[in-house]
């Protein structure tokens, strides 16, 4: 279990420096150079001195322009490691941080209740789908889950915006919050938050639930054919428990190694619904960067959405071995009657992992 | 042959799968003869902006004349162009990845797969947006390089494992034990046992490059010159198309396109899986 902890840990830290090492490279190395782009516009401006643009580089990318290469590599990452990345461009008095810092809670507001009403629609939808196989209504969910699956986010946030807001003014299409309402812990401003969060997270859900539906369809149509399954009916356990301990269990699984995946399309997506929406998200923010080509601003924005991505990963394998014991102590399920405790016997029944492992 | 009869029979038992499959030889049909049969002009003709649907122009006309029909099938060439050169580039990448890293196994293949690990983490869209605003490129080939950037991974890893079991069958031992050099053994030896898992990625990467290439044009990262379904619906968008119903054609067609082309290339993927995997058959 630590071994397993310490090595998602490791990759998620070596992740985070690739990702950070990369952005250095791009903004200084990439053809049409994004440091020597800044010193060129600011020399065709005039009126400064070589001294001054120099210093105006610095202060935006935080790092000095007329040094050797690993010196200002070294000096990036000295500069990331304390949480400073350069100001914006366009408006020198806002540092990076703080643009990604009120940004990423919007994210991670409209991103986790998308995953979170997706997960639980795919879910039971997968599963009935899977138990009742012949019905009319599985044939037409699996057309209508499938089509879904493939239909590409932006398009569904395009036509939301078209049918529901512009057209029918039913529901605020941008902006996170009315500007009628006062920010803070008051009901007027709570609904309004959830009001204009709804389409964008109802963009995220339409494509999403079906992909979840389809994982769980598969999962639990493999499952209710396995061997330990018939036994826990033979052995008379009620269809409650079979279902619930036997198959549900089991059936979870590929779905939380799948949240894993998943995580990145969601937070990766944010870049379309949040700029359709004019949500002041991270996705919102690296759009809005790269056409106004404020470098420092869109490398922070990358690389907070790619933190987001890899903490929240860590979170799925920190959460893991409570879906799955097996991961906790690999050699128990051979040890079958040597259970140390209570809580242990339990979980033994309740997962069946007494069978050998496929 | 044996093949395309398999294929035929499980497309006629499976009808979405033969639905996708006709859709997809006649979008393949369209993007070849597509721009020999019809032209577009970038003019303004401001008498021939926004009509509505006629014999002449079956889906109206856009904001500057140009009929909508038109611009689709000239559209659908530098999608299709730009998706299928992606898909090829991340299987090659992926396959080859995987059936090295696997095959030989000890402290490369340790290193690679935590780069191939590096690369599933980080998320793929933000990246291509943030490369191809630096790159800032028209040439399909730069395009295509640019998304699929972090496709490979997630191949790489696939074909990895399934390499790692072959590495202990028999017929692996006979290969080793007649010498033969690494080239063969990947190519000739490994990739044919793996050759149906790819196919269906190639399908599934064709998919995910439309996605992000029509995502790119629709954000105006890539450069906005020609015409293809996501410029289209960039500029149905900054004319204002959202807001009004008299263009809605004009807006919703290349959805539609792009629409009709995913779902297609997903349910044929179905098949193939079918295809491949005779288990699937009999449920």
């Amino acid at each position: 279990m630590a071994s397993f902890l310490a090595k998602r840990l490791a990759l998620a830290l070596v992740t985070i420096y690739a990702v950070v090492t990369l952005t250095f490279f791009m903004v200084r190395l990439m053809p049409g150079n994004a440091m020597s782009y800044l010193e060129a516009q600011l020399s065709q401006q005039g009126g400064l001195t070589t001294q001054q643009i120099a210093a105006k580089v610095q202060e935006a990318y935080g790092v000095q322009p007329t040094g050797p290469l690993w010196h200002q590599y070294l000096s990036y990452l000295g500069n990331a490691v304390h949480g400073n990345f350069g100001t914006s461009i366009l408006d020198p008095g806002k540092t990076v941080l703080s643009v990604v810092a009120g940004a990423l809670p919007w994210t991670l507001l409209v991103v986790g209740l998308a995953l979170l009403i997706s997960f639980a629609i795919g879910v039971i939808i997968g599963t009935l789908i899977a138990a009742f196989p012949q019905s009319m209504l599985a044939k037409i969910a699996t057309g209508v889950v499938s089509f879904l699956a493939a239909v590409p986010n932006y398009i569904i946030a395009l036509v939301l915006i078209y049918l529901v807001a512009d057209q029918e003014h039913l529901l605020p299409a941008s902006g996170p919050y009315s500007l009628t309402t006062t920010p803070g812990w008051n009901v007027s401003f709570i609904s309004s938050v959830l009001q204009h969060a709804l389409l964008p997270v109802l963009s995220y859900v339409i494509v999403a639930f079906g992909s979840w539906a389809l994982t769980m369809k598969g999962s639990v149509s493999t499952i209710l054919g396995a061997d330990y399954v018939r036994a826990g009916e033979a052995r008379g356990l009620s269809r409650y428990r079979v279902t619930r301990s036997y198959i549900g269990r089991n059936a979870m699984l590929p779905m939380v190694t799948n949240l894993g995946l998943s995580l990145g399309y969601m937070f990766g997506g944010s870049v379309f619904i949040e700029t359709f929406f004019v949500y002041p998200g991270l996705g919102y923010y690296l759009v809005q960067s790269v056409n106004q080509r404020d470098y420092p601003v869109m490398m922070g924005c990358f690389l907070l959405i790619t933190i987001a991505v890899v903490v929240s990963n860590l979170i799925v394998d920190l959460a893991y071995p409570l879906v799955d014991p097996r991961i906790m102590s690999p050699g128990r399920a051979r040890q079958t009657g040597l259970t140390v405790s209570g809580r242990a016997a339990e979980a033994q029944t309740a997962d069946p992992a007494g069978r050998p492992a496929a | 042959m044996k093949f395309l009869r398999d294929l035929w029979r499980i497309c006629r038992a499976d009808k979405p799968a033969l639905i996708g499959a006709i859709v997809i030889l006649i979008y393949l049909a369209v993007a070849i003869i597509g721009p020999f049969a019809t032209h577009v002009g970038y003019q303004k003709n401001p008498a021939l902006a926004y009509l509505p649907p006629s014999l002449k122009y079956p889906l109206g006309t856009d904001f500057l004349g140009n009929s909508v029909l038109s611009e689709l099938i000239i559209g659908t060439r530098p999608i299709m162009e730009v998706g299928i050169l992606a898909a090829v580039m991340v299987v090659t990448v992926g396959v080859t990845v995987g059936l090295v890293s696997g095959y030989r196994g000890g402290v490369m293949d340790q290193v690679v797969m935590r780069i191939t690990d590096v690369f599933l983490t980080i998320p793929g869209l933000p990246l291509v947006i943030v490369i191809a605003s630096i790159v800032r490129t028209t040439s399909p080939f730069a395009l295509a390089a640019i998304l699929s950037v972090t496709g490979w991974a997630g191949l790489a890893r696939a074909v990895r494992s399934q390499a790692l079991s072959l590495r202990t069958s028999d017929f692996i031992d006979a290969a080793r034990v007649q010498g033969l050099p690494l080239r063969n053994m990947v190519a000739r030896q490994l990739l044919p046992n793996v050759g149906p898992y790819v196919a269906i990625h190639f399908l599934l990467a064709v998919t995910d490059a439309i996605y992000a290439e029509v995502g790119l044009y629709l954000l105006g990262v890539a450069p906005i010159s020609g015409t293809n379904w996501g410029i289209m619906l960039n500029l149905a968008l900054s004319q204002g198309a959202l807001y009004t119903t008299q263009s809605a054609l004009y807006l919703f067609s290349p959805m539609l396109a792009i629409v009709f082309l995913q779902v297609a290339l997903v349910y044929f993927s179905r098949a193939m899986d079918r295809l491949f995997n005779p288990r699937l058959r009999v449920q």
